[in-house]
């Protein structure tokens, strides 16, 4: 029952492009790979209970590890895709260690310097980002399996349902994490270190992993973004990216599988609904930030779930 | 050497600015235990209306300097309203995450109101040069590591001397023992985030002279401020001050000798430094955690 | 049978600042043995805890455990050899089920790998159910088998504190530390608590480490005793005697009619 209702979504969203136009495609694929921003940042911080203000940071070393590699080496998203994924891995475990030592404000703190220089690095050296102005991408192009190909990858359209088949292919690979024995680590990370610890489980191993595979997670975000954009600049993975995939975790629920998929989708139609207000999109947007916080801290799901359980 | 100085007396006068917006960041922390992200915005706004005071209403610059400390201390009346009174008993990222959002939504309200173009404070003292040996600067750049001095050093005697202030320093050291003493912590709340965010507020109108005012100048200066706080220690008000200019120096410093590019990154970089190996801050003493 | 014990703590010291909370404090846990540690509040015992199952770091001394050195392991390898604990001030896991906080406990144990589990693979789901049986035997055990599904924030203290003793026994301890498991009981479950802690040793064969305030628990269950005042051990021995020893008697009610006559 489940499977199906699941099914039946997935081929509504990919039936979407032949009833919408561009425009909307368009929206719906940031829809989509913010779904994958925010389930990665949800590992780390819903689960594990380790704050992050760096998702941003991670997109961006994703997306600026294929510019540099197609610049430098010629090589194409097929072998860029592992290699981005691998480098901001990489970098989730450098600003894992910190959180080793340090919670809440510190921690929260040291994610936003981590922030800050990754955009201040990408920004700063021309020679070997770009700077400013940023560097260009080649498309993703043919597919081709045993030298025939099988289909391109360059219209919008095929962007999106590249994009759908990656998304569908992580989250069910994160259910399958969360379902796992390390899952129910994070867990136990987050209600209680000290006890953790105490009935056997490596906390050390444990957060290190959420910071990776979270990491990874936007660094995949940011491979596919950096083809389908045909491009990367600086500001396109700024603190204010970060803060965004923050929202949709908090607003959506964090801590559960299905809250931080629905604060993405979402936040990123939410401009959609205001018509002519559209400029008021990201004052909104903080003001929405603010009052979920404060009235909705569980979140849209976390709310739900309370009242259903209430009412039955 | 002469260049060496004429740096310093730069890195002086941004590290100034550093210190009035960290001091208010460091208080609102110490005493209230809040991160608060939108103090950037109180700095841009105080700029904001800084500038309009002179440039709109003709206002003397004494004058236009009190519109600016009673308009962020009324804003930051408002945000002790949202970030801190709904929020006890919360977690320690709720707050962070609160500021953010009202920092985006300040931000978005100053850039729809007041549209994205630049603004430079220009007054008589603007053109007025000053030399102190080989250092040269305008006289109103000049004044603001005055202005900064005077400013802390009030704080600092009104924190030692006065009731309000004994209040504000019991609470930063036990918020519950704090109100059985008497203490009236909800006021207490309250004050801490109007002095906090006047200081913000007068910094960013003392510097409208010097950079270009737009509605997100606040983003860096909160971001280097809470490097800043965290060197000095958090809610170490003498250690804001003092890593405040150390940062403005060495950022100073950095662009001249090193690289420009650099100039930005450096404090982020000491900090995270600074919190894996000290995290009691340059200055703190060291606490153990049982 | 007897020659190596469970634990052996030698010469134990641990500072804060300048307080010497426990000072040169030796004991040891033989197999199969419960032994007890007792003191007036503030005389060390949950800083001895501490320093036993590896919360905390200790200044001086050194442990041994079934036969190696463990003074540097950290809490989690200690978890790992073999020593499980409870809690004074109760810990669960709130956010989870009363099944799941014992099937974390049991993680330590469990053979599949971290990638047979991502990828469901056959005997890893095979190793996960008899695992849940076992849970559910535990829990059986306890009498809180009904529980198995419910959320441990709904259960009674109580009850939690029956949970905490089967989170212990899933992860196959050769030695249980318990740190005041009667804190908090109605005076019939403590008895239940006192039956079951004689079964654990009885038909688990486990070494117990028992901290208690409440002298009953302490006579009815103990083999041996060690007594703690200010951080220093002031006696040792059986219960029946350790509790008429002058010295025990003083630092138990001593410290308050001398501090009142000084008055």
């Amino acid at each position: 029952m489940k499977k199906l209702a699941i099914l039946l979504v997935v081929a509504l969203v990919a039936a979407a492009p032949f009833v919408v136009g561009g425009y909307e495609t368009n929206v719906l694929m940031n829809a989509l790979l913010y779904v994958i921003l925010a389930t990665g940042l949800n590992l780390v911080a819903g689960y594990c209970g380790q704050f992050s203000f760096a998702q941003g940071a991670f997109y961006g070393i994703g997306a600026y590890t294929t510019a540099i590699l197609s610049r430098d080496l010629g090589t194409g998203f097929w072998f860029n895709f592992p290699v981005g994924i691998a480098v901001a891995g990489l970098f989730g475990l450098l600003l894992g260690i910190p959180a080793l030592r340090l919670k809440g404000h510190f921690l929260a703190i040291v994610t936003i310097a981590f922030q800050t220089i990754v955009y201040l690095t990408l920004s700063q050296w021309t020679s070997f980002t770009g700077g400013q102005t940023g560097l260009p991408v080649p498309s993703i192009g043919p597919v081709s399996l045993f030298g025939t190909t099988l289909f391109e990858i360059t219209s919008l359209r095929s962007y999106f349902w590249f994009t759908l088949v990656i998304a569908v292919i992580l989250l069910f690979a994160v259910w399958r994490l969360l379902q796992s024995r390390i899952g129910r680590e994070w867990i136990a990370i987050r209600d209680d270190e000290t006890l953790a610890s105490a009935v056997g489980l490596d906390t050390t191993r444990g957060k290190l992993t959420a910071f990776v595979g979270s990491a990874a997670l936007a660094g995949a975000a940011g491979v596919i973004t950096a083809h389908a954009m045909r491009g990367v600049t600086p500001d396109d993975f700024t603190i204010w990216i970060s803060a965004t995939v923050v929202a949709m975790m908090i607003v959506g629920g964090k801590g559960t599988f299905i809250g931080p998929i629905i604060g993405a989708v979402l936040l990123t139609s939410m401009p959609e609904f205001l018509g002519g207000f559209a400029e008021y999109k990201m004052f909104l947007f903080g003001v929405l930030l603010v009052i979920t916080v404060t009235l909705l801290p569980e979140g849209l799901i976390g709310r739900v779930r309370r009242l259903r359980e209430r009412f039955s | 050497m002469d260049l060496f100085l004429q740096y310093l007396a730069n890195g002086v006068v941004i590290g100034s600015s550093y210190v009035l917006v960290a001091v208010g960041l460091t208080l609102i922390f110490g005493i209230l235990g809040v991160v608060n992200f939108a103090h950037g915005e109180f700095y841009m706004l105080g700029a904001y209306a800084g500038v309009t005071a002179v440039t709109l209403f003709g206002m003397p610059l004494p004058l236009a300097l009190a519109v600016v400390l009673v308009f962020s201390a009324l804003l930051g009346f408002g945000a002790e309203a949202i970030l801190h009174k709904p929020m006890k008993n919360r977690d320690a990222t709720s707050s962070i995450i609160s500021s953010f959002g009202l920092a985006v939504a300040l931000q978005n309200a100053a850039l729809l109101t007041l549209g994205p173009q630049p603004r430079l404070l220009k007054t008589e003292f603007s053109t007025i040069p000053i030399e102190l040996g080989p250092v040269f600067m305008p006289l109103q750049r000049a004044l603001i590591p005055v202005a900064m001095m005077v400013l802390i050093g009030a704080l600092y005697l009104i924190l030692r001397y006065t009731w309000t202030g004994r209040s504000l320093r019991s609470m930063s050291q036990h918020a519950t023992v704090a109100r059985l003493c008497g203490v009236r912590v909800e006021r207490v709340a309250v004050v801490t985030f109007m002095v906090g965010a006047a200081l913000a507020g007068v910094a960013g109108f003392l510097m409208s002279s010097v950079f270009m005012v737009h509605p997100i100048i606040g983003n860096m200066i909160v971001l280097k401020a809470f490097t800043v706080v965290i060197l000095g220690g958090m809610g170490n008000i003498l250690g804001a001050a003092v890593a405040g200019l150390l940062l403005g120096i060495t950022e100073s410093m950095t662009s001249a000798y090193l690289a420009n590019g650099l100039r930005d990154i450096i404090g982020f970089v000491i900090v995270i430094a600074v919190l894996l190996f000290r995290p009691q801050g340059l200055f703190g003493k060291a606490f153990e955690r049982s | 049978m007897t020659s190596v014990p469970v634990l052996e703590a030698k010469n134990l010291t641990r500072r804060f600042g300048g307080v010497v909370a426990v000072n040169d404090v030796s004991l040891r846990v033989g197999r199969s043995e419960i032994v007890g540690l007792i003191g007036p509040n503030g005389s060390g015992k949950s800083t001895m805890v501490n320093l036993i199952t590896g919360e905390l770091p200790a200044d001086g001394g050194r442990l041994i455990f079934d036969g190696a050195d463990i003074s540097s392991q950290p809490s989690y390898r200690r978890a790992r050899l073999g020593m499980a604990r409870s809690f004074q001030m109760l810990r669960l896991f709130l956010s989870l089920s009363v099944e799941e906080n014992l099937l974390l406990a049991h993680h330590i144990r469990m053979k599949s790998s971290m990638f047979d589990t991502i990828i469901a693979r056959r005997s890893a789901v095979e190793e996960e159910n008899s695992v849940r049986k076992r849970a559910r035997e535990l829990l059986a055990w306890f009498d809180l088998e009904e529980f198995a599904d419910n959320p441990v924030s709904a259960l009674s203290i109580g009850q939690q504190r029956m949970v905490e003793l089967a989170r212990g026994l899933i992860s196959e301890p050769k030695l249980f530390v318990l740190d005041e498991p009667a804190a908090g009981l109605s005076p019939p479950n403590v008895d239940r608590l006192i039956t079951l802690i004689h079964r654990m040793r009885d038909e688990f064969g486990m070494s117990i480490l028992l901290v208690e305030h409440d002298m009953r628990v302490v006579r009815d269950l103990c083999d041996h005793v060690v007594v703690l005042d200010s951080g220093v051990m002031i006696a040792k021995g059986i219960p029946e005697m350790v509790v008429k020893d002058p010295v025990v008697v003083e630092a138990y009610i001593g410290s308050g009619w001398k501090r009142r006559a000084k008055a």
